[in-house]
């Protein structure tokens, strides 16, 4: 199993990770390589940089995937394939959401005006990884993208974007409506005290006025709310699929995020994703060529402060050379915890200052070439 | 000399990899050093799994109630169904009431899955850990520190008060959130400190992140700046090395590093007015890392 094959052959490529270890940095660099090698291609990000967002000249919260600008193409590389990205912006998929499963467009334009709707589609939690998801089937079924590379949302836990749509689906479930439905003289005598013990609760949690409008939210959007709620729960099963999707996951060579992607590895057995391996993202894995600073720096007689410059610089040397036999552990710790199937490479880091494009172009081929 | 546990509350928070959770871990000893009564906390699940800061004290999580986890040092995690429960009482006053409704499997998954229902249960239930007395009117902690989630969700969590209350104006809801609010926005009782690193972008992030606060109302403590790099040569010995080494060496790379730390902080201390604390890198790691790192704050703060 390599990593070009994965860039080559799947239809999706999920980039996980704690936040703050390079994950957004490594789907564009899988991205690129991917239209570089003829394919059409989607990057989808939820939460990018400025930074990534200018590299690949694309704006943010646009309503629709754009193709990254002709002189972006050009120097990237790209010939026969296509690349586009799209930062996504959960209101706009869930407009998309209202608009496509509303009986009647002027049922849609109601729905969509609704004053709790706008408040609620705009609040993130939750929403944003379940709009993520959401976007990722809609583009696999229209079959537009050959690939697409999903950054998922930042979070300390790496797998929190795929509770979020069950959580959302949980949410959705009937249930929850039935605590708002006005009451139905046909139930059950228990049923009937039990929902005006609910209503009570729920006048002095919310307020009468709120509770009502709550209460017609929920009847004019229960349709709605049944089909997002069906493919939340489709969701995880598409995502299983070892012919067309791999989950990569990146890390740092930090302790903290290593516990992260142990832990990551272990779930997603448990859950039955198509795990294909470790990105050990800024190591020093690779920087054996380097040498110690020695005397020759200076000759054979070095002044005193030639001298005390050289002994200082030797600490640091020192530190960098453990750091690359640490990080070249490591990557064999990962390689070996990745199991049969999977991969695990190491990124260098990128010096700031490089150029934006050359250095992901400069990633991607390390991950082709691995 | 920086005010770094003078207030109430003490949101700790920065974008993903800087170093949060031990810089939150850190202030907690620093304040318990300094004679505190400290809580501190995060938003989590306590039958979750793991988390990193409930590791440092030698936990898998935080329990859900205040415990002592290390001397002077009390801790628990943001429930959201504590929180709703608090709540509940304070607007059901049947009890035999409030049992039943959070008995109530619907009602219960609505709060814990509906956007800004779960946040207004953390919210509330931060809110009744800050009103436990010790003696009438003494409060039980001198200082909650919270260990904020990442950027984009510290600002979903601050933003709330408002979301809610354009949400949903008037009622018992927004009599809470405006009860709750000043623990938030009043400078006498609360800071924001965003965690840092000496480095170009999240440098640029963790400005973005104040101006996203502000516009919250949140107050700003300042910035913690983690990992600064010593520079260990003087002029002239920089200077002899300058033309010789290269990226051909071990050391380059911390060499040049060293100067970008520099030169990183002293660009960001032009482009804000807010206080900025230093944290050097210290080559330790775990326990012994936090005690360096209390060490320092204490220092600071003196």
């Amino acid at each position: 199993m390599n990593i070009r094959d994965l860039i080559e052959n799947r239809r999706v490529i999920v980039c996980a990770g704690s936040g703050g270890v390079g994950k957004t940095t490594t789907a564009t660099a899988i991205a690129l390589s991917a239209a570089r090698s003829g394919r059409k291609v989607l990057a989808l990000t939820v939460d990018p940089s400025k930074r990534l967002a200018q590299t690949l000249g694309v704006d943010r919260n646009l309503a629709e995937p754009v193709p990254i600008p002709e002189e972006r193409r050009a120097e990237a590389g790209i010939e026969e394939g296509m690349l586009e990205a799209w930062m996504l912006d959960p209101s706009v998929v869930s407009d998309s959401f209202v608009n496509r499963f509303a009986d009647t467009p002027e049922e849609a334009e109601r729905l969509i005006n609704n004053r709790l709707y706008r408040q609620i589609s705009r609040m993130v939690a939750g929403m944003q990884e379940y709009m993520a998801m959401e976007a990722l089937y809609g583009f696999l079924r229209e079959e537009r993208y050959d690939l697409v590379v999903l950054d998922t949302p930042p979070s300390r836990n790496a797998l929190d974007f795929l509770y979020g749509p069950s959580r959302l689906s949980s949410f959705l479930d009937g249930r929850i409506f039935q605590l708002f439905m006005p009451d139905d003289s046909k139930r059950s005598f228990i049923r009937r005290a039990a929902s005006r013990l609910i209503n009570r609760v729920n006048s002095a949690v919310f307020g009468a006025e709120l509770y009502s409008e709550l209460q017609d939210f929920m009847s004019s959007f229960s349709g709605i709310f049944r089909s997002m709620n069906k493919n939340a729960s489709d969701g995880m099963k598409r995502l299983r699929d070892p012919e067309k999707v791999a989950f990569l996951l990146v890390t740092s060579p930090a302790t903290e995020s290593l516990t992260d992607a142990f832990f990551f590895r272990r779930k997603t057995i448990e859950l039955e994703l198509p795990f294909r391996g470790f990105v050990l993202n800024r190591s020093q894995a690779a920087g054996d060529a380097r040498i110690l600073p020695d005397g020759s720096l200076f000759g054979p007689e070095p002044t005193a402060v030639q001298a005390s410059a050289l002994e200082k610089l030797m600490t640091l040397a020192r530190v960098e050379q453990a750091a690359v036999e640490r990080h070249q552990l490591l990557l064999a710790q990962l390689q070996n915890d990745a199991g049969e199937g999977a991969t695990a490479i190491a990124l260098p880091v990128i010096s700031s200052g490089a150029d934006e494009m050359s250095a992901l172009i400069h990633l991607g081929d390390v991950l082709m070439d691995a | 000399m920086v005010d770094l546990f003078g207030r109430r509350v003490a949101l700790v928070t920065g974008k993903g990899g800087v170093g949060r959770t031990t810089l939150s871990a850190a202030m907690a000893m620093a304040a318990a050093k300094s004679g505190k009564r400290v809580l501190i906390t995060e938003l989590a699940d306590p039958d979750g799994d793991y988390t990193p800061l409930a590791r440092i004290f030698g936990r898998e999580t935080l329990p859900p109630d205040p415990e002592e986890l290390a001397p002077g040092i009390d801790g628990c995690v943001l429930w959201p169904r504590r929180g709703h429960e608090a709540f509940f009482h304070s607007v059901i006053p049947v009890r035999a009431l409030v049992r039943a409704a959070m008995g109530s499997g619907a009602l219960r998954k609505l709060l814990d899955t509906a956007p800004s229902f779960r946040e207004m249960g953390i919210f509330y239930h931060i809110y009744t850990l800050l009103e436990l007395e010790r003696s009438p009117g003494v409060p039980l902690y001198d200082v909650v520190i919270v260990d904020m989630p990442a950027s984009g969700h510290t600002l979903g969590l601050t933003g709330l008060p408002e979301r809610l209350l354009a949400l949903m104006p008037t009622g018992p809801i927004a009599e809470a959130m405006h009860r709750g609010r000043p623990y938030f926005t009043d400078p006498a009782l609360c800071a924001a400190w965003i965690v840092t690193l000496p480095e170009v972008l999240p440098v640029t992030e963790s400005l973005e992140l104040i101006e996203g606060l502000e516009g919250h109302d949140t107050p700003i403590g300042g910035i913690l700046v983690n990992r600064v790099l010593e520079d260990p040569f003087t002029a002239e010995e920089r200077a002899a090395l300058e033309p010789v080494l290269t990226a051909e060496h071990y050391g380059y790379e911390r060499f040049v590093g060293v100067v970008q730390s520099t030169r990183t902080l002293a660009d960001l201390r032009t482009r804000t007015p807010v206080t900025i604390v230093e944290v050097p890198e210290f080559p330790l790691s775990s326990t012994e890392l936090i005690d360096a790192v209390a060490d320092q704050l204490v220092e600071v703060s003196q």
